[in-house]
């Protein structure tokens, strides 16, 4: 019997994982009925926005952990106001084990993708034998790339990337090598080379240079090529930056 | 200890194998046990300017593919008993590198406690430049006072923080001194020639040597005496400078001025 329903679908399900943007409360104080009164007052101004959204309780600007039976009256008044909590965010063990009780799971803060601390994991595994795999958080929705610094030269032929971030150089940057960023570049010292800024697309990018003599400068794919560098220019602090499709390339002014 | 130095530049033609030979010979004067190594298989030219091709039965090659010993490859200089020459092989091509038979051999020079090993690398950055360079502890980056030989000591100064041991290991790489060969301080004053400023200011790192053009560094070359036996000789002289300065003593720069012609000179052209 089985064999044949396995012959429609070669699998039930797929698991999937993506990056959306969610609602993430600050509990500021401990006080339920506040808590939805002021809730429903914001879904009432903003219902497409709030109504049934879901959203991420962030528990760690409390000045002291809460118990169980606090949290689950919080979560009663957040869905009272219309809202859905569906997660803790991620803060101390006993959030953590909090989180568990509520059998809710925990999600990162801002920075990296967030795992369980051994301790917690033990304590849960004596409790119930939980899975650690089971346990572990989705990939957080915000996630911050930390600027990539580079001290040395950069040489003619050298490529260097930062993807997702800034990229900040504190030395020259030779004719024929290329510093790429998907954020903005920041050379502290001579730019002989080509800066690519925005490389992914980002229109705000920009570029900056104590010392331009660039060969090349693009944002977000549009781009300046200085086959012979303006007066004004050469040699002088400068910055770079996208204006609808004008590349605008000025002297910083002190 | 064995400090291992490549002479590379990336572009042929600036004196790399005449400073490989001075500078081995500079270092085997100060009673150090040195190794020259020729890395440019298919064209060699070392043992020319060292002047000891008459006397090559065996080669590197002949050593990576244990066709020969270490010891019966190895060139006694004639005037040095404390150096040594290792000829490339003029009928191979660049392939026949391997970096396990290049470290082997470093190893076994290690072994046979060899103060310097000096690796002439080929122009380029094909795999005879890139093996000269892999095992180095010191470089000596050659540059020419012309645009395309800065750009091209540019990319080579990359590869020796990237492309090497020292740099896979993360250690900042190899660390570099940049030579000035074939200065002409005629053609500066005039404006023909990057002056010492331009290269240091391109490059980022301070010269070592100046080298000046010097007819003597042809006619040495021609002999197979290496030009810093030549006492008489600004490039020699120079060399000798440079050797110096490798041991932390500190020399003037010197020949970088526009000599003076003399009044009979000027009069009836020089």
């Amino acid at each position: 019997m089985s064999a044949t329903t396995r012959k429609a679908y070669s699998t039930v399900s797929e698991v999937r994982f993506g990056q959306v943007g969610m609602a993430n409360l600050r509990l500021l104080h401990i006080d339920a009925k506040a808590l939805e009164d002021e809730l429903l007052e914001r879904v009432s101004k903003a219902p497409q926005l709030l109504k049934c959204a879901a959203l991420i309780l962030d528990l760690g600007h409390l000045d002291k952990e809460i118990d169980t039976p606090t949290a689950k009256t919080l979560l009663d008044a957040i869905r009272h106001a219309g809202m859905l909590p569906v997660a803790l965010a991620y803060g101390t063990p006993a959030t953590e084990i909090l989180a568990h009780s509520l059998d809710l799971p925990v999600l990162a803060g801002f920075r990296e993708a967030y795992r369980y601390s051994a301790e917690v994991l033990n304590s849960l595994a004596k409790n119930d034998g939980v899975s650690p795999g089971a346990a572990v958080a989705s990939p957080s929705e915000h996630t911050y790339t930390a600027t990539r610094h580079h001290a040395q030269p950069v040489r003619s032929g050298q490529q260097l990337y930062a993807r997702d971030t800034d990229l900040v150089v504190t030395a020259h940057v030779a004719n024929g090598a290329e510093v790429i960023a998907d954020g903005s570049i920041h050379v502290y010292g001579a730019l002989r080379g080509r800066a690519l800024a925005g490389a992914q697309g980002l229109a705000s990018a920009r570029i900056y240079s104590s010392e331009f003599r660039a060969e090349l400068v693009s944002i977000a794919g549009c781009y300046r090529v200085f086959e012979r560098l303006p007066s004004e220019l050469e040699g002088q602090p400068v910055q770079c930056w996208l204006q609808g499709e004008t590349l605008h390339v000025t002297k910083l002014e002190r | 200890m064995t400090e291992i130095i490549v002479v590379t530049s990336g572009k042929g033609g600036v004196g790399k194998t005449t400073t490989s030979a001075s500078l081995a010979t500079g270092l085997a004067q100060r009673n150090h046990k040195v190794a020259v190594i020729d890395f440019d298989i298919g064209l060699r030219n070392l043992d020319l300017i060292m002047g000891c091709e008459r006397r090559v039965v065996y080669d590197f090659i002949n050593v990576i593919h244990k066709e020969a010993t270490l010891k019966q490859a190895l060139i006694r200089d004639k005037r040095l008993d404390s150096l040594y020459i290792l000829a490339a092989s003029q009928t191979r091509d660049k392939e026949a590198l391997t970096q396990d038979g290049v470290e082997q051999v470093l190893d076994e020079l290690r072994q046979d406690e060899f103060d310097y090993v000096i690796c002439d690398s080929p122009a380029g950055i094909e795999r005879g430049a890139h093996l000269a360079m892999y095992f180095a502890d010191r470089a000596v980056v050659v540059v020419n006072p012309e645009v395309s030989s800065v750009r091209d000591s540019d990319r080579i100064l990359g590869l020796l923080s990237s492309k090497t041991r020292h740099g896979e290991r993360g250690d900042g790489g190899v660390p570099a001194h940049v030579v000035v060969t074939r200065y002409h301080p005629e053609k500066v004053a005039e404006g023909d020639m990057l002056s010492l400023e331009d290269i240091e200011e391109i490059l980022g790192l301070s010269i070592l040597g100046v080298i000046p053009e010097h007819d003597s560094v042809l006619t040495s070359s021609n002999q197979g005496i290496p030009v810093i036996h030549n006492p008489d000789s600004h490039a020699g002289l120079a060399y000798e400078d440079l050797v110096a300065r490798l041991f932390g003593e500190d020399r003037p720069m010197r020949f970088l001025d526009v000599p003076r012609k003399s009044l009979l000179k000027r009069v009836f052209g020089g």
